[in-house]
């Protein structure tokens, strides 16, 4: 792989950008490898670059039915954060967000990972509390974050609706100075790059449409290209997880939902980090090209259509003007849709399975994005050594028989309520 | 927005409505003797097809009763509209 | 300054000469007419340099007429409100505008940040992704500030948005979107033929393509049958008409979105007249005539001010009366931009034809050469010059295999039209999940199966000539309007006559002249150029949808609607594959940038959320209540007296409820009417504990839990009569525990005989606690009995109140004597006062949330920070309202793995060891206040009091392994607040654990 820097994008300019190398190949499957990976998301590519790179397996191929980057990686708010309250979730996520950190360097690709703070605003004095809680929670686990009086948020935000007019007026917030957004995108490519580099085949517009399974394990998969055999496969298909499921006769604690998210017409820097408001369900940031990025709740109703319905729009830029009331004077520019594969309680499985050679990574409902790396080197270790990372021992399958959930938001099996 | 039939009040826009979920789900009988998996299945096993997904809603701003609807996961179109009681065929 | 506006003609045009409208642009003052749009005006007046572009700094002027501009954004000022982005093809002029360029330093003219045009070469697609890595930190330290303050184009205001946003909800038989020759034909057959129809057209005037196209229609010019077709559809009482309405979004089941501009096209509106109005139509059948938008071709540096598309410039001549040039050159590839030409000839504005083709035969380029016209076949530009505006064109002769030029020549010009052919718009077809197919007669994608039910006419689905577009509509008009109201009215098409246009070039993205590296651009705004695309094939990224988010194509606020297909085309010709296989990106929702505001509608300000009042609210306020929010109530939380604080006032209130007697308002409190004969069967299930024998007249204490054993809520239920209850919920959860019986009786034991409903606002309820409020009972109902035999704990009476009965709950919340006082709403206020006039004596004090939660915690009774969603019943010290006897919802999860560990966390009490120091609510407990991170934690305190009791700080936990933790010292940390607390673990129930005095 030749490296990029400035001195190559230098050189390249005085050859008219001729001399850049794909950033990844386009390899026909060949017949069998040592492991395979469904789905070239963020998370699937990911896993097969920590497989070659921290486990040693080299003859690994990535499956992906479109093209690479095309379903959640490429259509979230870009949000980085680790401020849970379940230590389940606030180590897994932490470790998450030190891998952010260095992630440009390690994969010498510009993922723009760019910390400049996460803030949930808090709109009662019981609100102040409950995200007391969880930042205390952080705290004790050794995650920075702090707590933001009334006159602390005006300082970071002095647009927000202070007037006598709110609804539901800010009294605070919890703040956490190292979340912030990435480019979805280019963690995609990133991850893509380093993983071809590291000899992983990527293979897009395969799709797979059967599993051969012999007495409860593994043997291969049928591809709209042809069989390929392997011993492990790992699952990485968000929304469509159930689909897969269905054809190795698994059910899941899954439902798929779809969430939208739209962003404004560009404008000069007006939020620097991100906010969520409390009292609703939005949150936003503005992107380095000027879009202010928002979104909010699920349509509310199993699908798989990546489209969801203005109503949910309109209700997210409702909550969003009663936090930013200069925001009604925007435009709308673009809104859009992705499949989130909600598991049961609001957390993601990183598991085995019970057929030999088959790993599951699915149930991050709104929250893959930030998980990407973390997500990757675990699920990574549990393909490879058969048994899970510490970090992924609690997001087991079989919590929803023993009853160890994980539910930060305490809502239950309606998936659909947020 | 989705335009569903109440099969009380008629044709009326989602709004009106609030999602149940899978319909399939039945819940088990009081006091019978089922093994831990069945209720877990109960509890968190749902049927997520893409296609064809029989579910619940509930005319939460209208009549409040809860019905069923056939309806495309793939498409959100909506084939037909049921009492409870009736048989979703 | 004069009204010099020197490009505008003698006379034509829709404008209207008589009112003169001053505007300002970067700070000068011009002038312009009524029925200009602020793009016209400009043009007008000899202004071309509009703003910069977004990475280059570009100079960049306007390319189009309408929606598809995709250079034309500027900063707006109107009425005091500036507004960023705002497309000056789209904005009517009216008087007190103010505009200004965007994305430029200091100015325009002269912009600093232009010197990225000259480091150009450095900046290739996707440049960002390859740098800025090292040191690390630079990144978003450094680079990305700067970045971020470059990006962005406009400025948004800091204000809030002054005007007003309504929505409107309309159902019709046909919508019709589009008022081209297909769009009123469609309308027109189907209202004749009785349909409901509502016909939408984007800009200010009706017509579409037959505004500016020469020809004839029955025996009328365009113009003229388009003014009587409106007038009749006007005058129509099934329809519907609106200019300046924009659909913008196709959702499911034929729900359309469109916009209405109403207020800024208006010189001095009326009061509460709303900017702009949302109207979600839900149509049974919708008509697409959505037109047709031209396509640029790709040259070098073919993004000078002054090119602009060919049918723009005719439209600014025949709308507006206005030469975007005197000296133009038409660059075409196809017959339509002929049209232009002649329309300038005729306007006295010589012109020079440069057309791709070898040669064209047609009526059209035969009637241009019988002008005079200059026509060069087998030419393109080669390259432009000119910095704020186009100055000249090099024109080359094409080879054969047309990659090269074979001679070139300088002409010198003052403007560009350009004309690429045709690309229908299928946006809203595309949104509402037709799949498009290509189509290699207008090598543009069209709609195929509708997958509602929506049909696509006119240009939009490919037929371009007037003749088609006429049939198609009359025929699907009439089509859709018979099925729907099964009459058979039919309108005759009327004989049409137009100019005859021939095949255009399937040539889009002319060569560089030989060892030029010139930019040849797709996307205007964005600064995506063909060396882009190029690149991004070249790097692998060679799905569609890849180049798109590599290069930004078609990402900025046109949405690429020039754009895309040529960007497709590239990606095709370099890819060696035809266009249908590279495929198309998907269109979404909206059409158009769509304000904000205008989605949102009146939901505003206070109105974001409704705000619930008890009907006692008013007195509230009189009294100095100071008001918390409890879901949308609005509920007092202290009554302040003189100087009080938050936490004064609550001690004082609860205080006097321990030592006298308070009264509290409970109106908001969930309250469920239960009838039918299997009440008490059903309350049996939906409780953990057993209300099979429930006596008539009492109350009970229950919990329900949710299927999977989580705690739900909590309340009493009463039994009023054999076969009435009344249940009271949570606030929080009133609404979900209605629907959660409902799901019970009708999805899963329908066999039951039992129907709910919501009687919560139906009743006012005041709770009266204190050690003196029997007494004070007794003066509200002074002919009642009410010892505390005949009126015992958990009883229930019912009272004449006035000419009203009162249902009297004797039950407690805050662990004292209590009695809840029910009414009608109607009685609630009189019921308050009269109350409070009574207690007089008894020193009775209103109390708030505040003093009730100090009540409740410490007594050590449960409420919302306990239910959280995560813990059970036995967390809660709740298992002895678990029956064993009976099977209920939620019981068999109860035997799970975790949720019988018996390290499980248990609810506790904490004092604190000095007896001062309060606990934050939201600590976490830990033995070692020091130990190293991540330190274990233990539980958590979920509510803090000041007991007034006791008078210390008392703190309700829940704790692991609590029940064997009393005694025990703790540490209750919040680093959050760098307070550490040592506690001790004590009872839940710190005061009157026996509950002696609720029994009293």
């Amino acid at each position: 792989m030749k490296k990029y820097s400035v001195f190559s994008l230098i050189k390249n300019a005085f050859n008219k950008h001729q001399d850049w190398d794909v950033a990844w190949r386009d390899p026909e499957p060949k017949k069998e490898y040592d492991a395979i990976i469904i789905g070239g998301g963020g998370h699937g590519l990911a896993t097969a670059y920590y497989l070659a790179k921290e486990y040693e397996i080299k003859n690994i191929a990535i499956l992906e039915k479109g093209w690479i980057g095309g379903g959640n990686i490429g259509r979230n708010t870009t949000i980085l954060r680790s401020n849970y309250m379940h230590d389940a979730n606030n180590l897994f996520y932490d470790h998450g967000m030190q891998m952010w950190k260095d992630l440009s360097q390690e994969l010498n690709y510009n993922v723009m990972y760019s910390p400049r703070g996460i803030l949930n605003l808090a709109h009662s004095d019981a609100q102040l509390n409950a995200y007391s809680r969880r930042g205390n929670s952080m705290r004790l686990n050794g995650i920075e974050a702090s707590l933001l009086g009334r006159e602390e948020v005006r300082k970071i935000i002095p647009f927000a609706d202070f007037t006598d007019n709110a609804r539901f007026p800010i009294f605070g917030g919890l703040m956490q100075s190292i979340g912030g957004t990435a480019r979805h995108d280019a963690v995609a490519w990133g991850y893509a790059r380093a993983a071809d580099d590291l000899g992983v085949d990527i293979i897009q517009h395969c799709e797979v449409t059967g599993f051969d399974i012999v007495n409860g394990s593994v043997q291969g998969v049928q591809t709209s290209r042809g069989f390929i055999k392997t011993n492990k496969i790992g699952l990485c298909v968000a929304g469509s997880t159930s689909i897969l499921a269905e054809k190795l006769n698994m059910s899941l604690p899954i439902e798929s939902h779809v969430l939208q998210a739209c962003v404004s017409e560009p404008v000069k820097p007006l939020l620097d980090g991100v906010v969520t408001f409390g009292a609703g369900h939005f949150y936003c940031s503005q992107s380095d090209k000027g879009e202010m990025v928002m979104g909010g709740d699920l349509d509310g109703y199993n699908s798989y259509a990546q489209r969801g319905n203005l109503p949910t729009i309109q209700h997210v830029l409702t909550e969003g003007v009663a936090l930013f009331p200069n925001l009604s004077r925007l435009k709308m520019l673009r809104s859009w849709g992705g499949i989130m594969d909600m598991s049961m309680d609001g957390s993601p499985i990183i598991d085995k399975t019970h057929i030999e050679g088959v790993y599951l990574n699915c149930g991050w409902c709104y929250g893959g994005f930030k998980a990407t790396p973390v997500s990757g080197l675990t699920f990574a270790h549990t393909i490879a050594t058969g048994e899970p990372h510490k970090l992924n021992a609690p997001f087991k399958l079989d919590r929803f028989h023993t009853g160890h959930l994980i539910d930060e938001k305490g809502l239950g099996t309606k998936t659909w309520i947020s | 927005m989705l335009e569903i039939k109440c099969p009380y009040c008629g044709r009326r826009s989602q709004n009106e409505f609030s999602y149940g979920g899978d319909a399939t789900v039945k819940r088990p009988k009081l006091n019978k003797d089922i093994s831990d998996g069945e209720w877990d299945e109960f509890i968190y096993y749902r049927k997520n097809p893409r296609g064809i997904h029989l579910e619940l809603w509930h005319h939460t701003s209208g009549c409040r009763q809860w019905f069923k609807v056939k309806r495309d996961t793939s498409t959100h179109e909506i084939v037909k509209t049921f009492m409870i009681e009736e048989e979703s065929q | 300054m004069t009204n010099a506006q020197i490009f505008r003609t003698q006379e034509g045009g829709k404008i209207d000469r008589e009112e003169k409208i001053s505007f300002i642009f970067n700070g000068k003052k011009y002038y312009g007419y009524k029925g200009d749009t602020l793009a016209s005006a400009l043009l007008a007046n000899g202004i071309h340099l509009i703003g910069r572009s977004f990475k280059y700094h570009r100079p960049r002027g306007i390319i189009a007429a309408g929606v598809e501009d995709a250079n034309g954004k500027v900063q707006l000022s109107r009425n005091n409100i500036s507004e960023p982005n705002v497309n000056i093809t789209e904005v009517e002029l009216v008087e007190g505008l103010s505009f200004k360029s965007q994305n430029c330093w200091p100015s325009v003219t002269f912009d600093i940040w232009a010197i990225n045009n000259f480091l150009n070469r450095f900046f290739p697609a996707g440049f960002y992704y390859k740098t800025f890595m090292w040191p690390k930190s630079f990144w978003y330290n450094v680079y990305e500030p700067i970045i971020r303050k470059a990006a962005g184009m406009g400025t948004a205001s800091l204000k809030p948005d002054p005007d007003r946003y309504e929505h409107r909800y309309e159902h019709c038989d046909i919508l019709v979107v589009g008022s081209g020759p297909s769009g009123i034909s469609s309308a027109l057959a189907a209202a004749k033929n009785g349909a409901r129809v509502i016909l939408a057209e984007d800009k200010p005037r009706f017509g579409g393509s037959l505004q500016i196209d020469e020809v004839t229609i029955g025996n009328k010019n365009g113009n003229e049958w388009v003014d009587e077709a409106i007038a009749e559809l006007k005058s129509m009482p099934n329809v519907i008409i609106r200019n300046r309405s924009q659909v913008f979004g196709y959702y499911d089941h034929n729900m359309l979105v469109m916009f209405e501009r109403c207020k800024d096209h208006v010189n001095n509106s009326e009061a509460f007249t709303p900017r702009e109005r949302l109207w979600y139509i839900r149509a049974q059948e919708v008509v697409l005539s959505t037109g047709s938008i031209e396509r640029p071709l790709v040259f070098a540096n073919n993004d000078r001010p002054g090119i602009m598309l060919s049918s723009s410039a005719r439209e600014y001549l025949k709308i507006y009366g206005v030469f975007v040039g005197k000296k133009p050159i038409i660059f075409t590839n196809n017959d339509s931009a002929y049209e232009t030409a002649i329309e300038y000839k005729n306007n006295g504005i010589d012109v020079l034809i440069i057309d791709t083709r070898n040669n064209s035969d047609s009526g059209i380029v035969n009637e241009t050469k019988k002008l005079g016209i200059k026509i060069k076949f087998a030419h393109a530009i080669a390259n432009t010059s000119g910095y704020k505006k186009v100055k000249s064109v090099t024109i080359g002769k094409l080879n054969k295999e047309k990659n090269a030029y074979t001679k070139l020549e300088e002409v010198k010009c003052d403007s560009v039209f350009v004309s690429g052919n045709w690309t229908p718009t299928v946006h809203l077809a595309s949104q509402s999940g037709n799949k498009l197919n290509y189509d290699t007669n207008t090598d543009s994608f069209l709609p195929s199966i509708s997958r509602q039910d929506e049909t696509v006419i006119g240009s939009a689905n490919g037929s371009m000539t007037l003749k088609e577009s006429l049939k198609e509509g009359f025929e699907v008009g009439y089509k859709l309007s018979k099925k729907i109201t099964k009459g058979n009215i039919q309108t005759t098409i009327p004989l049409s006559d137009e100019k005859q246009l021939g095949d255009h070039d399937k040539f889009w993205c002319m060569p560089l002249p030989t060892n030029k590296n010139y930019k040849r651009f797709v996307d205007f705004q964005n600064d995506v150029a063909v060396s882009d695309i190029q690149l991004a094939v070249q790097e692998g990224f060679r799905s569609i949808e890849h180049v798109k988010r590599y290069t930004t194509l078609g990402m900025a606020t046109d949405q690429g609607k020039t754009s895309n297909l040529n960007g497709l085309q590239l990606v095709s010709d370099i890819e060696k594959k035809i266009v249908p296989e590279v495929g198309h990106t998907t269109f979404r929702p909206p059409y158009t940038s769509v304000t904000i505001g205008t989605i949102i509608g009146r939901e505003v300000g206070k109105n974001y959320k409704a705000t619930r009042k008890s009907p006692m609210h008013t007195w509230h306020e009189k009294n100095k209540a100071v008001f918390v929010d409890a879901g949308l109530w609005l509920r007092p939380r202290y009554y302040k007296q003189n100087n009080e604080d938050l936490f004064e006032a609550s001690k004082r209130e609860a205080l006097n409820v321990r030592n006298n007697v308070g009264i509290c308002d409970v109106t908001s409190l969930g309250k469920i009417e239960i009838k039918g004969k299997d009440s008490a069967e059903f309350l049996n299930r939906i409780y953990t504990n057993a209300f099979l024998k429930l006596p008539i007249g009492k109350a009970r204490y229950g919990v329900m839990l949710r299927e999977d054993g989580i705690v739900f809520d909590d309340g009493t239920t009463t039994r009023i009569s054999e076969n009435h209850y009344h249940m009271t919920t949570t606030t929080a959860q009133a609404a979900n525990v209605l629907s959660h019986l409902e799901y019970y009786i009708q999805v899963v034991w329908p066999e039951l005989d039992v129907v709910v409903v919501s009687v919560t606002e139906q009743w006012a309820a005041a709770a009266i606690a204190g050690p003196k409020s029997r007494l004070l009972l007794s003066k509200i109902f002074p002919s009642e009995e009410v010892s505390n035999e005949s009126f015992p704990f958990m009883g229930y009476k019912e009272f004449k109140f006035k000419e009203t009965t009162a249902r009297v709950f004797r039950i407690s919340f805050s662990g004292e004597l209590a009695y809840e006082i029910n009414v009608e709403s109607d009685f609630g206020l009189q019921m308050w006062e009269e109350i409070l006039n009574l207690g007089e004596e008894f020193k009775i004090q209103p109390y708030g949330t505040e003093a009730l939660s100090t009540l409740r915690i410490e007594m050590g009774h449960i409420a919302g920070s306990e239910i959280d969603g995560r813990t059970i019943a036995r967390d809660l010290s709740l298992e002895s309202l678990l029956s064993e006897k009976k099977d209920f919802v939620g019981k068999r999860s109860l035997n799970r793995k975790a949720f019988t560990d018996n390290n499980r966390e248990k609810i506790v009490g904490l004092v604190p060891i000095d007896k001062k120091t309060n606990i934050p609510e939201g600590s976490h407990l830990v033995l070692d206040k020091n130990a190293s991170l991540p330190n274990p934690k233990l539980g958590h305190v979920s509510a803090s009091c000041w007991s007034v009791e006791y008078n210390n700080p008392f703190s309700l936990a829940i704790v692991k392994n609590g029940h064997n933790k009393l005694g025990e010292k703790l540490y209750a940390v919040s680093p959050l607040k760098n307070v550490s607390v040592a506690v001790e673990v004590v009872s839940q129930h710190y005061v009157d654990p026996e509950g002696k005095r609720v029994r009293s």
